[in-house]
């Protein structure tokens, strides 16, 4: 039998069991992403030798796989005595990973905030921290809120990577099925349909709030 | 073993990747120029048939792809080798996100362009292959090159079905030698040496092209 619906039904508890774990370091990393992504661009803007030690990093990370990014930490903070589980590893090197392309886009972002704008804020006697978090950043969530919107349905989409991690998300207990009853068909299908599911609805959820805010934005 | 032993040794492994890397391209760019001419010029049931295979291979996590195809294409009866499988998988799935880049920047030309084909008489497909596509091609560049890169970087999936790529011969090193920031740190230095050269091009690219592509994503 080439598809066993009812075999496919019955791992299908255990495959979801498994996703809340695969939704926890999504949602953990979406965060960590987006702290460091946020910290790497504000520091490439604060002087000409961290710009150009922050591009050289953003660029290194944005230039390897997240694949080796996830050995690297795996196999290398052991020797060093730091001892993490594997789904702080896969958080860590997801946010990483994640951080050079958000990066980018807050560039873009801060980028898209008129001059007029720090102007006002120096004029006010705002200091720098007060100026980012309190008048910059809010007028960038809105220009950057669909691409970071579609880098965090990227984030949701690697989780899997952290099967090579030996990490027990949606992922690996599709694949502790299949070295279990030797059948790939049906567990790679249901983890597959239930992951495209999600980012379908991430994807559209997406859409709606980009529209929301081109909307808003005419007003 | 000095870093440079390691270095080389793992280069072993660049005519697993490159040619990974070059099959990848060759599924990737025509599906990404015919998935997006004919969503670009299809309406009705056509397009949401071909929208529907774009998304299947852009929204699905590529991990589970790449295990899926090659772990259930046998039990279908077609025994295909990892290579094969591999590339095929990361090339459709680059495809797909190429597609969009190809739409986008058909649909982004001003209408009256296909307008003055048509008063011109020229037929549609004249339209497209005359006047619109060799306008769109510029914009369609840095995705592009991005998604270069992310192929690139993708194709370190291929050592999880037993290819013997890069990130699969850092492995095999790494149960030589016990030394694993060594090692690791070549592999990351040795993908940083491939996608790099692609990283700068594409920035510089992105800047003369202009016009903040939001398309480009992450494998």
């Amino acid at each position: 039998m080439l598809f066993d619906a009812s075999f496919a039904l019955s791992i299908v508890p255990k495959i979801v069991g498994a996703l809340w774990t695969s939704i926890l370091v999504a949602l953990l990393s979406c965060v960590g992403a987006s702290l460091l992504g946020f910290t790497l661009e504000i520091a490439r803007r604060s002087n000409r030798l961290m710009r150009y030690a922050m591009r050289f990093l953003i660029d290194f990370i944005r230039s390897t796989p997240l694949l080796v990014q996830l050995y690297f930490f795996y196999f290398v903070l052991p020797s060093y005595g730091i001892k993490l589980p594997a789904i702080a590893i896969g958080v860590i090197a997801i946010s990483l990973y994640y951080s050079g392309y958000l990066a980018e886009v807050f560039k873009a972002g801060i980028d898209g905030v008129k001059p007029g704008q720090f102007e006002a804020a120096r004029a006010l006697g705002l200091k720098r921290l007060q100026t980012v978090v309190l008048v910059i950043a809010p007028q960038m969530l809105r220009n950057i809120a669909a691409p970071m919107g579609n880098y965090f349905i990227g984030i949701f989409k690697s989780t899997p990577y952290l099967a090579a991690i030996a990490v027990y998300e949606a992922f690996g207990a599709a694949l502790d099925i299949s070295s279990d009853t030797f059948r790939y068909t049906e567990p790679m299908v249901v983890v597959g349909v239930i992951f495209l599911a999600i980012a379908l609805v991430l994807a559209w959820l997406v859409r709606r709030l980009e529209e929301h805010l081109l909307l808003s934005a005419k007003r | 073993m000095s870093f440079l032993d390691v270095l080389s040794g793992i280069f072993q492994g660049l005519n697993v990747t490159l040619a990974v890397t070059a099959l990848g391209m060759l599924y990737a760019v025509p599906f990404a120029f015919a998935a997006g001419i004919a969503q670009h010029c299809w309406r009705g049931l056509a397009y949401g048939a071909i929208t529907t295979l774009i998304e299947f291979w852009r929204s699905t996590s590529v991990v589970i792809l790449l295990y899926g195809f090659y772990y259930t294409l046998p039990s279908f009866g077609l025994r295909l080798s990892g290579i094969t499988v591999g590339s095929m998988v990361l090339g459709l799935h680059i495809g797909a996100y190429g597609s969009q880049a190809v739409r986008g920047a058909l649909q982004s030309l001003d209408k009256g362009q296909s307008e003055a084909g048509r008063s011109l008489g020229l037929r549609g497909w004249q339209i497209l292959m005359l006047i619109e596509l060799p306008q769109a091609l510029l914009a369609m560049v840095p995705t592009f090159i991005n998604q270069f890169i992310q192929l690139v970087k993708g194709t370190a999936l291929v050592s999880l079905v037993t290819l013997t790529d890069m990130t699969f011969r850092a492995k095999e090193i790494s149960q030589l030698v016990y030394d694993p920031p060594k090692i690791y740190f070549a592999l990351l230095v040795a993908y940083f040496i491939l996608c790099y050269p692609a990283t700068i091009v594409g920035r510089w690219v992105e800047r003369k092209v202009g016009a903040g592509r939001k398309l480009d994503h992450a494998v």
